[in-house]
This record gives structure tokens, sequence and C-alpha cells, in this order.
């Protein structure tokens, strides 16, 4: 293995040479009917956090299969196996949650990823690494990625305080998926 | 308002944000019209949390943009795999 080739395996970022589209994938309009591919990056929440936003957007919006995926580390960008494997099974994807520095770049990166593979995505970072997030988006040439920031913290609430995040979130998702009609 | 106030100035919501991760962030002058960006972990350092170098040196080269200088390097924690 060449040093060039080892650097590229092992890059944090998940910049792929040329990965430079700063394109958002189509917007859906409507949620009716969508399988949504939930992915959880292990934080402590993730699950819950999402499956509260899923349960909302299944209530309001109609959504039709929810599929829940788990990353197999939060601090650095999807796997290939596991991101060509959601591709090809979901509608849209919904990734969280970035609390922490490395995790919040890692679920941006996650959301351009799925963006430039024609998935439309919503990233969910905790405002405290809003900073984080927006330099990973800038790094990988797509300064334009909008993410929900939901508000710090969210590893160490309790249930009914992740309802509370999911309450802010989800207007959010709406907005950057395009959604404007109620099931 | 001096220039190091000014360095200051521009890093503090990046310090929060490291030390929300357990880091502490310092910076020292590298010349005229550089500087160098520390992060050293405290005790209770996450060390899965740390940013990645390149969107760290990202966002330390543009905090620093409105300041009087220009990032000239990150230094993260010994042993560091970011």
């Amino acid at each position: 293995m060449t040093t060039s080739t080892r650097e590229a395996l092992l890059d944090p970022t998940g910049a792929a040479e040329g990965a430079s589209d700063g394109t958002l994938s189509p917007r859906p309009v409507t949620l009716k009917g969508l399988t949504v591919g939930l992915l959880d990056n292990t934080k402590p929440n993730s699950t819950l956090l999402l499956d509260e936003i899923a349960a909302d957007l299944k209530r309001d919006y109609g959504i039709g299969e929810i599929k829940h995926y788990v990353k197999d580390y939060f601090g650095t960008p999807i796997k290939d196996e596991l991101f060509q494997q959601i591709v090809a099974e979901v509608d849209i994807v919904i990734t969280a949650v970035g609390d922490c520095g490395s995790c919040s770049a890692a679920t941006v990166a996650d959301g351009i990823m799925f963006e430039r593979a024609g998935i439309p995505t919503v990233s969910i970072t905790s405002d405290s690494f809003a900073m984080s997030g927006q330099a990973m988006a800038d790094v990988q040439g797509f300064p334009g990625f909008q993410f929900v920031m939901v508000q710090h913290p969210v590893a160490s609430l309790d249930s009914e305080h992740i309802r509370g995040r999911a309450d802010q979130a989800v207007p959010e998702a709406l907005r950057i998926l395009g959604v404007t009609e109620v099931a | 308002m001096s220039e190091t106030t000014s360095v200051d100035d521009a890093l503090a919501s990046f310090r929060e944000m490291m030390a929300a991760d357990g880091y502490l962030l310092t910076w020292d002058p590298a010349g005229e019209d550089k500087v160098v960006v520390r992060i050293a972990a405290t005790d209770g350092a996450c060390e899965d949390c740390l940013v990645p170098l390149p969107v760290m040196t990202n966002i330390m080269a543009k905090a620093l943009a409105p300041t009087a200088y220009e990032l000239d390097h990150v230094e993260l924690p010994p042993g560091a795999t970011h």
C-alpha cells in the first residue's frame, strides 16, 4: 500500500478526491409513503431522538416504512458498505446525533455523501458543535449544506427532554427537505 | 482593543466548543503575522471526540480571518489519531 493510498483510507473527513458537488438532491415536497432511513451514530440518545422524529413524521406527514441503521463508529464518516445499502433501500435519510466535535463533523459528512448520491438527508447536530459541522461542509466542498441544530446537550437528557429536542428538530427537518405537504 | 484580545475574541467560541469535549485551546504568535493554535487534552477529554485536523484547520483559519493574523498551523495533543 502506498502512503497516499493509506492516507486516503484513513482520511477522517471522508472527503474523496473530486467530491465537490454542492448541489442538493431533488427535494421530495411530500413525505407520504416514502421509506425513511434512520442512521444512528451510537451516541447516547441518538436512537430515541431519531425515533421521536420519525414518529412525528409518520403521524403528521404519512411517511412509509422506517428502517434503522447503526454506524460502527461515531467519529468518522459512514463506511461504504452501509452507505451503499442505505442508498439502495430508502428515499430519505435522517442521521443523528452530532453532539461532539468529531461526531458532528462526521454527521454532516454523512449527510453530504447521501445528498450527492441523490438521497435527501437531514443531519442533526447540537448547536454547540455547529462550527464543527459547518467546517466539515466547507472541507467537503459543500458550504451551503444545511443541517439541523438542536439545543446542546443531547446525550445527558431524559426522554422528556429528548421529546423537546425532537420538537425543535422536526420543523427544521421539514424545511431542509423542502416538504410543504401535510398528509 | 489589543491584537492579543482580538485573537482571543476570534477563537473564543471555538475554545468553548473544544472545552465541551474536554480540550483546552491556546495560541502563540508565530512570526509577525501568524499564530499557532494548540489543542491540549484535559483529564476528562473525550479522545474519540476530537475534531479531525483538516476540519479544525478550516475552523481556525476562518476564525482568524477578522484579525491581523493568519493561521500557521494547528497542533493536536500527542498521540491524537485524527
